[in-house]
């Protein structure tokens, strides 16, 4: 039985004076994980060493116990889609499909069947038969995942694959992604783009510069960040007598009325003893409609960590 | 009531082997190399220097044609490995702008479009990819060279007088192993030029100029240095003297086959390098 999880031990690697990631220890378990980071934060490098497309220069990986250097295994067990137009735009989509199946040793009875439930799950049936070079960007990319997804890989790894996608589309994908996910196998996205991940992760993996800034669900490490005070908007009949309140008895630094009716910021070091005095205050008979955490995102979260880097 | 756990299930039925695997990528590249319209024609095209030396040979072994004709005549007309030797030039020519034209378009568009991860993210190394784009090439080179050499070769053994093929059965042999080594050669050129050029055009033109000026610079350094050496650098002119070596026919002046030999390895072993250079899974940009 191989080990569920995607493990980087101490993982270097350096193209020439290139850095590419550095030091990077990281485990990934079966679930939706998105890599994030700006461009040049080594998100591509990560994927392609768990892919082994290319090899680190120093520690050590196993996808599932596999050793990316067992190639012949490897590959079996995993999906990959880069973040390039690489389908070849004299094919058509279902032979890019079929011919990608039929390289992992499928049969061609097996491969057309296979090929075919792909496409369907990206909902590119009826462009099937049509040449790449005929299809949309979102076609281009939809048709990317389904030659990623159709030998049904335990572990998925897409390079910011939801780039060029119409809302619409983009939707549909993320449910693709968790559907997938929860059939309990490794999803891995990445993007650079911070406030889509939020909506589809269960853990985020932050990089920047090579490196490993923080990893796991954004509200963990969001309370890992100490230095910077939690924020949350509250919303409330009486905000006046609710900022006077809160100075008076929660652990607040600062408290600020918004420019929407009713709605006041607060900045508080203390989450706990925070809610506690929420809850609390609403108790007590004050009319408090909602709570919002305001910086539980990546987009804070990164900007808190390196300084707005991203 | 059954509660049925549904969860990820790995597919693991039969598998189809290595070997078929390539044959995929061989298909998928000989389907792109004879896509091309030139390529069709440059085919029909090399079948023209076939032909006459078919019409040859059939002259040449019907001797009541040529009855009333003198005997400097009749001494042109042999089958020997003069003729074998001419019949190769000119068809290794052909090879090369075959090779021109359907070569470039076999890995240049991968590479242009970073389609490469894609084929090295399935279960095949770079050895297999290349084994496959040198695989089809040599197909489709095959048929403009050591293919018609055996058809000749064949056509002059049936019509010609018995003992022939006794005597010259080193004919056929020679003339189909030069072949197999320009094939490789050839082959190997085009690959690296194809890996080493995204853009078609400029690539077929580097596997044209990687002949016709390597075989000038080898005239130069000879007419410079007043040396035969220079001969080495031309790879057709290497390739000849092995093609002789192999046929049985006198080595040109200043070559010898070790130094033939020698000199295609080197070539060769240097193609492949940029080869493996150039034909990477992820591309760095430094």
């Amino acid at each position: 039985m191989s080990a569920p999880e995607i493990v980087f031990e101490n993982v270097s690697k350096f193209y020439g004076d290139v850095l590419g990631v550095n030091r990077v220890d990281l485990r990934i378990p079966p679930g939706l994980t998105s890599i994030v980071g700006p461009n040049g934060a080594g998100k591509s490098t990560l994927m392609n060493l768990m892919c082994g497309l290319i090899y680190p220069d120093r520690g050590e990986i196993r996808v599932l116990g596999i050793p990316p250097r067992d190639t012949e295994r490897l590959m079996r067990i995993t999906g990959y889609a880069t973040q390039f137009d690489a389908a070849p735009r004299w094919a058509t989509g279902f032979d890019f499909v079929v011919s990608s199946l039929l390289l992992f040793g499928y049969s061609a009875t097996l491969a057309e069947r296979l090929a075919w439930a792909a496409l369907e799950r990206v909902g590119m049936t009826e462009a099937a038969h049509r040449k790449v070079s005929a299809y949309s960007k979102g076609m281009r990319q939809r048709v990317r995942l389904a030659q990623a997804i159709a030998h049904d890989p335990q572990v998925l790894v897409l390079d910011e694959p939801l780039n060029g996608l119409d809302p619409v589309v983009r939707a549909e994908t993320i449910a693709l992604f968790r559907q997938l996910a929860a059939e309990g196998r490794h999803v891995i996205v990445s993007s650079h783009v911070l406030h889509e991940v939020d909506s589809i992760s269960d853990r985020v993996v932050l990089l920047a510069n090579g490196s490993v800034i923080a990893e796991g669900d954004i509200r963990g490490v969001r309370e890992e960040i100490r230095e910077h005070p939690s924020q949350y908007v509250v919303r409330c009949a009486d905000p006046p007598r609710l900022a006077a309140l809160l100075f008076e008895r929660a652990p607040v630094t600062e408290v600020r009325a918004l420019e929407e009716d009713g709605a006041l910021l607060v900045l508080t070091r203390d989450r706990r003893a925070f809610s506690r005095v929420l809850t609390a205050l609403a108790a007590g008979g004050l009319a408090i409609e909602s709570v919002v955490p305001a910086d539980e995102n990546v987009n804070a979260v990164y900007e808190y960590l390196i300084g707005g880097g991203a | 009531m059954a509660i049925y756990k549904r969860g990820y299930q790995r597919y693991d039925g039969p598998r189809a082997s290595r070997a078929a695997r390539l044959a995929v990528l061989v298909r998928d590249a000989w389907r792109r190399a004879t896509a091309q319209r030139l390529v069709t024609v440059l085919l029909a095209a090399s079948c023209l220097w076939p032909l006459l030396c078919a019409f040859f040979i059939y002259i040449a072994n019907h001797a009541e044609l040529w009855a009333g004709m003198d005997r400097s005549f009749a001494s042109i007309l042999s089958i020997d490995h003069q003729f074998m030797l001419t019949f190769m030039k000119v068809q290794a020519v052909f090879s090369v702008i075959l090779a021109a034209l359907a070569g470039p378009g076999l890995v240049s568009p991968d590479l242009a479009n970073q389609g490469l991860p894609l084929y090295f993210s399935r279960p095949i190394s770079r050895f297999d990819y290349v084994f496959a784009r040198l695989a089809s090439l040599a197909g489709l080179l095959s048929l403009v060279t050591w293919i018609p050499g055996l058809v000749l070769f064949l056509m002059q053994v049936s019509m010609a007088q018995p003992g022939w093929l006794a005597a010259n059965w080193r004919l056929g042999l020679g003339l189909a192993a030069g072949f197999w080594l320009w094939i490789a050669m050839v082959g190997l050129v085009a690959v690296a030029c194809s890996a080493y050029v995204r853009w078609r055009l400029i690539a077929g033109a580097l596997v044209l100029g990687y002949f016709f000026v390597l075989s000038g610079i080898g005239a130069v350094i000879n007419g410079i240095f007043r040396v035969e050496w220079g001969d080495l650098i031309n790879p057709l002119r290497a390739s000849y003297g092995v093609w002789c070596a192999l046929l049985g026919a006198p080595m040109p002046s200043g070559l010898t086959l070790p130094m033939s030999l020698a000199a295609l390895a080197l070539m060769g072993a240097l193609l492949a390098l940029v080869v493996e250079r150039r034909l990477r899974p992820v591309e760095v940009v430094s």
